[in-house]
């Protein structure tokens, strides 16, 4: 009903300047920020041995800061790599990406990555793990300050009684924890999580959802969040906006969701609102082509 | 816990026993049938206490064994010592540059098969010196497996761990410190004592040719032209025990580097 106008506007890349009351709900932010992620008519091909392989195509996204956005479809459609153009790790062989107003031409202090196997130094602990990374990355701040720096994150993610431990020595949901951590302690203004909970157990994955949403609203809601994801649920629960990409190649944006569901958000109640049960039947449908057997 | 870990030992020292007792009872064999041409055990420890009498005098015309054992070990020092320093930052370097490997791997294919008995009358040639031409021999022999295995472990550095790199923008230092030397060390070690294993080889051929000083001399000299086979069979077990001694010392290195991982 209220969030229908909002999608269809979205859809068409248009900005969604609906009267304010309609758009409280979804919108934090005032509707005259500047982007904080703006992606221009991206293609991102790849040459390999049997020609052009092209993963995205024409893909164009606008996202404000403070916006958690979750980018959703099935395996090879893509996301990872329209990820990888925000990060730099990628550079799009079409259009632009501009990050905080400025093209990205690669890695940068603004923009925070948690990968999907974590990508811990196994032969450093836990400290050094997120410090060598404030280390390289605030290159003009004092050693004093890096050591605080890596200290908070630490802090910030319960992981200080296990600074000295080898990543070896850790479980699974830990070694995501000092991953996130090592992203959140360069302090950018971007995070982007790549499938950063898909190894790990149901349970862990929930509490992991809860510490995210912690951490970022710690931070007064200030940092955004792209959320690369298989899972419909984690993407409701946590994003403002799910972005549904058809599959690749040449994958293009299907369908951009809204979650106007109000903040914090409670993992028991949630599934019983109505508002959650549209949105996880819409998305589902997007989504599945066979729901039962007799399908 | 403790009873557990002797008889571990246990049976090590029995493997062990087992093992020397075979060879022994073969060698005895061996002799016996070729009616001490290949002298036997006893007669080979006679001979032993003989030769370990005063090992390390070091007179002008008397060397004991001990000294010969030491001037020989110096050599394979310098040799791999100087072939370290070179194999292991070509190897990195190599295996971090795909273009550089492909230039370089034709001219380590080449190398690799000569044999030292040809590079030894080369280093003979160009250095007029027996002793630096045996170092010079152990250099070019022994830099190989350093040199591949330091390059294969550069190469196979994991994503994963480049994207760290990548991601959080390591400056080259800080990734050859914190990322390609951690990664690599247990390669660039699995290749040194291979190195070792080959530069002590190398040196007792060495020695054969070049006269002077040293083990394999003593194998040539005292042994086969002093007709003492028996001398030789005391050479042959001091330098298997030093080769031993050698490759189970970079064991333990590798154990204790690998455990900080």
């Amino acid at each position: 009903m209220i969030a229908a106008p909002t999608t269809v506007l979205n859809t068409a890349g248009l900005d969604a300047t609906l009267p304010k009351s309609l758009v409280a709900k979804t919108n934090h932010t005032a509707t005259d920020t500047p982007l904080s992620i703006d992606i221009q008519n991206v293609t991102v091909s790849f040459k390999t041995n049997e020609g052009v392989y092209t993963a995205v195509k024409n893909i164009s996204l606008q996202v404000k800061k403070g916006e958690i956005i979750s980018l959703i479809g099935h395996s090879g459609c893509g996301k990872s790599t329209l990820m990888n153009t925000i990060s730099g790790m990628v550079s799009p062989s079409e259009g632009t990406v501009l990050a905080n107003q400025k093209k990205v031409t690669g890695p940068g202090p603004d923009r925070g990555i948690v990968f999907q196997n974590y990508s811990l130094l196994p032969w450093l602990t836990v400290y050094q793990n997120i410090f060598v990374a404030v280390d390289s990355v605030m290159k003009n701040k004092s050693k004093a300050d890096k050591i605080a720096l890596t200290e908070n994150g630490l802090k910030m993610v319960n992981l200080w009684p296990h600074k000295d431990k080898l990543p070896g020595q850790l479980s699974g949901g830990m070694k995501q924890r000092v991953a996130i951590a090592r992203a959140f302690s360069i302090n950018p203004s971007i995070l982007l999580l790549d499938e950063p909970f898909g190894a790990l157990d149901a349970l862990t994955k929930s509490a992991m959802h809860i510490e995210l949403l912690k951490l970022w609203n710690l931070d007064h809601r200030e940092k955004t969040i792209i959320l690369v994801t298989h899972d419909i649920e984690e993407a409701i629960f946590l994003s403002d906006r799910v972005v549904v990409l058809n599959n690749g190649p040449a994958a293009t944006i299907k369908e951009i969701v809204d979650v106007p569901l109000a903040r914090p958000r409670n993992k028991k109640d949630i599934v019983h609102d109505p508002e959650y049960m549209r949105i996880h039947d819409k998305l589902l449908g997007l989504l599945m082509h066979k729901l039962s057997i007799n399908d | 816990m403790k009873k557990v870990i002797s008889l571990q030992t246990l049976f090590a020292i029995l493997y062990f026993a087992l093992g020397m007792g075979l060879l022994l009872a073969a060698w005895a064999w061996v002799s016996h049938i070729t009616k001490n041409e290949v002298p036997s055990p006893s007669l080979t420890w006679k001979v032993f206490q003989e030769v370990m009498q005063s090992p390390f005098q070091n007179d002008a015309d008397v060397k004991g064994i001990g000294t010969k054992l030491l001037s020989s070990l110096g050599r394979v020092g310098i040799g791999f010592g100087l072939g370290s320093l070179l194999a292991v930052p070509l190897g990195l370097l190599l295996g971090s540059n795909i273009r550089l490997m492909n230039i370089f791997n034709p001219i380590i294919q080449i190398l690799k098969p000569v044999s030292p008995l040809a590079w030894f009358p080369l280093g003979l040639a160009i250095f007029k010196d027996s002793p630096k031409a045996s170092i010079f021999m152990i250099f070019i022999c022994c830099i190989w497996p350093t040199l591949i295995n330091t390059a294969m472990g550069a190469a196979s550095v994991p994503p994963d761990h480049k994207n760290v790199s990548k991601a959080f923008a390591f400056s080259p230092l800080k990734y050859i410190t914190k990322i390609l030397l951690p990664y690599t060390l247990p390669h660039i070690i699995t290749g040194l004592r291979l190195s070792i294993g080959v530069a002590w080889m190398v040196i007792v051929a060495g020695e054969m040719l070049s006269g002077g000083m040293g083990l394999g001399y003593f194998v040539w000299e005292e042994g086969f032209n002093g007709g003492s086979i028996e001398k030789i069979l005391v050479a042959i077990l001091i330098i298997g025990s030093v080769g031993l001694l050698l490759d189970k010392a970079f064991i333990a290195l590798e154990k204790k580097l690998s455990y900080a991982q």
